[in-house]
């Protein structure tokens, strides 16, 4: 999922100074499960706000994400009164989601409520790890299982750099060096060859931005 | 064989060669490179130049393998992978090249969250592995697209190993990775204990690469514990600390200091002699970090004066 962390109180007071009536939004997705956009953080932001002379008319809290373009229009289907009444949106959501609000209803402005961080793995509550950089030419079926691009702090393809030791990252002493992990794994699985060729330079064009996928006709899985 | 080096020819030849590190000044002080050059050009065969350690910005190191040219010496030019893209590495290659620069020693980088500007944006566009490729690319006519060059760069290409580092068997295969990419000669990150270094020897030697050993002395336990602390993959046995500070204990000020320092010394000498009898080893590259001027005590009491012409 999408990592996401509330923005400190003080900077959402200030993006929200001179607008009164606010909406806030949330989703059941990422944003209830990184706990910046369930109910109860709506409830909380709520009350957060009112203490500061806000006035909160309502939630728009999508069931599945905010980015999700269906379930948005249904979730905001009935509360359009309430959406144009207010000043401006607050979202407690990832930066896509800002983006969508912004888009579906130009209006108003939408204000973030978060810092969107990266997409990671969520062993408990409140625990994130990045996993993915998103780089558009995955490699883990050659490492393992595990993610070079995103595990080590450089990137790197060809093996560890000379500051692992013992196992560990020189970037941060109680970090796993990810290249130890792959070279484990990959000797376990007796698969030691995949990381023994040298990795060409890397194609990073998958990654320029802005990036889209548009599926036409019978073009998946064919 | 035509050498496109004096180090390349030293090296060929046999001769157990020594070269040592010029940090570039952490500003726009020219004289600082040719003054440290000129305290040690005698002394040793090449001189690096490093390539902003650490993420800390210096002065540009073709800029500075320039002025170590000027100097009357040869330049080692160090480039880290670490803060280039493709295009930046190519215009700087026919750039140090231009210069006179023709040994280039590639390496990955420290992290920059290590250095004093945490908050610039990461490159590593490439490995040192990769950077190698590049330059080997163009030494064959063309750039990376294909499109011939105006003037066709040649270079004795390098790299590093830490013998020290983790997993054994992968830091192997990446010196392996290195040559079969083009790097010809390498330097160790620095040496203390002896006998992983002699380990990790038995892996490289098959592969017929020319190997410098890294040698940093020690000026005392506060260095030594700051580098283990600091420095990434640097390894010194606490016994080795202690040593130094049983060296100034009983003394103050630069009396102590003093004491530390010749032990530091004392201790340099050791693993260079204990290195040279190492087989596959083919030199040494002092690494003074701001201490130049024991450079050359070190060549001269380590008995590898005069160099070789």
């Amino acid at each position: 999922m999408i990592a996401m962390e509330l923005k400190p109180i003080k900077e959402i007071l200030q993006m929200l100074e001179g607008y009164e009536k606010i909406v806030l939004f949330g989703d059941s997705g990422c944003a209830q499960m990184c706990d910046v956009g369930g109910i109860l953080q709506l409830e909380d932001m709520e009350e957060l706000l009112s203490s500061h002379g806000k006035i909160v008319l309502g939630y728009v809290f999508v069931e599945g994400g905010i980015c999700d373009g269906n379930a948005f229009k249904l979730s905001v289907a009935n509360k359009m009164h309430m959406l144009e009444e207010a000043d401006a949106y607050l979202v407690q959501a990832c930066g896509v989601a800002t983006q969508v609000v912004t888009e579906a209803l130009p209006a108003k402005e939408a204000f973030p409520a978060t810092n969107t961080q990266f997409l990671g793995s969520m062993p408990e509550r409140f625990m994130h790890y990045e996993k993915c950089s998103m780089c558009g030419d995955c490699v883990l079926h050659l490492t393992g299982g595990i993610c070079p691009i995103t595990r080590c702090p450089k990137g790197l393809l060809n093996g560890p750099c000379g500051g692992a030791m013992n196992g560990k990252c020189e970037v941060n002493p109680e970090q796993d060096c990810a290249w130890q992990l792959i070279y484990d794994r990959l000797k376990a699985l007796g698969k030691l060859d995949n990381i023994r060729k040298i990795w060409d330079l890397r194609d990073w064009s998958p990654t320029h931005k802005p990036r889209k996928i548009e599926v036409t006709g019978d073009s998946m899985m064919s | 064989m035509l050498t496109l080096t004096r180090l390349q020819e030293l090296l060929e030849r046999g001769e157990f060669v020594v070269t040592a590190e010029v940090g570039p000044p952490h500003g726009s002080d020219s004289r600082m490179v040719i003054t440290k050059t000129d305290l040690m050009k005698e002394h040793c065969d090449a001189i690096n130049i490093t390539d902003n350690v650490r993420g800390i910005p210096t002065m540009d190191s073709s800029v500075c393998s320039h002025l170590v040219i000027q100097a009357g010496a040869e330049p080692v030019m160090h480039i880290s992978a670490r803060d280039r893209n493709r295009i930046q590495l190519e215009s700087a290659l026919y750039g140090a090249h231009a210069l006179g620069v023709r040994n280039l020693l590639f390496v990955t980088g420290d992290h920059s969250l290590l250095g004093t500007h945490p908050e610039a944006k990461l490159v590593y566009d490439f490995d040192s592995i990769q950077a190698l490729q590049i330059a080997r690319h163009l030494m064959s006519g063309t750039d990376l697209s294909g499109q011939k060059l105006e003037g066709i760069p040649e270079f004795y290409l390098g790299s590093t190993f830490n013998p020290y580092a983790d997993p054994i068997e992968l830091q192997i295969w990446r010196v392996e990775k290195k040559r079969d990419s083009g790097a010809r000669f390498f330097q160790t990150q620095a040496i203390y204990e002896i006998s992983r270094f002699e380990e990790f020897m038995d892996g490289v030697r098959p592969l017929g690469v020319h190997v410098l050993a890294g040698v940093i002395p020690l000026k005392g336990p506060k260095m030594a514990r700051f580098m283990n602390r600091r420095i990434p993959g640097i390894a010194i046995p606490e016994e080795m600390i202690s040593r130094l500070e049983r060296a100034g204990s009983g003394l103050t000020g630069d009396a102590r200091r003093k004491a530390m320092k010749d032990e530091g010394v004392e201790i340099a000498l050791e693993t260079i002699e204990a290195v040279r009898s190492i087989n596959g080893v083919n030199g040494i590259h002092i690494m003074a970090v701001g201490w130049e001027e024991v450079v050359p005590e070190l060549v001269e009491r380590a008995g590898l004066l005069p160099r070789p012409r």
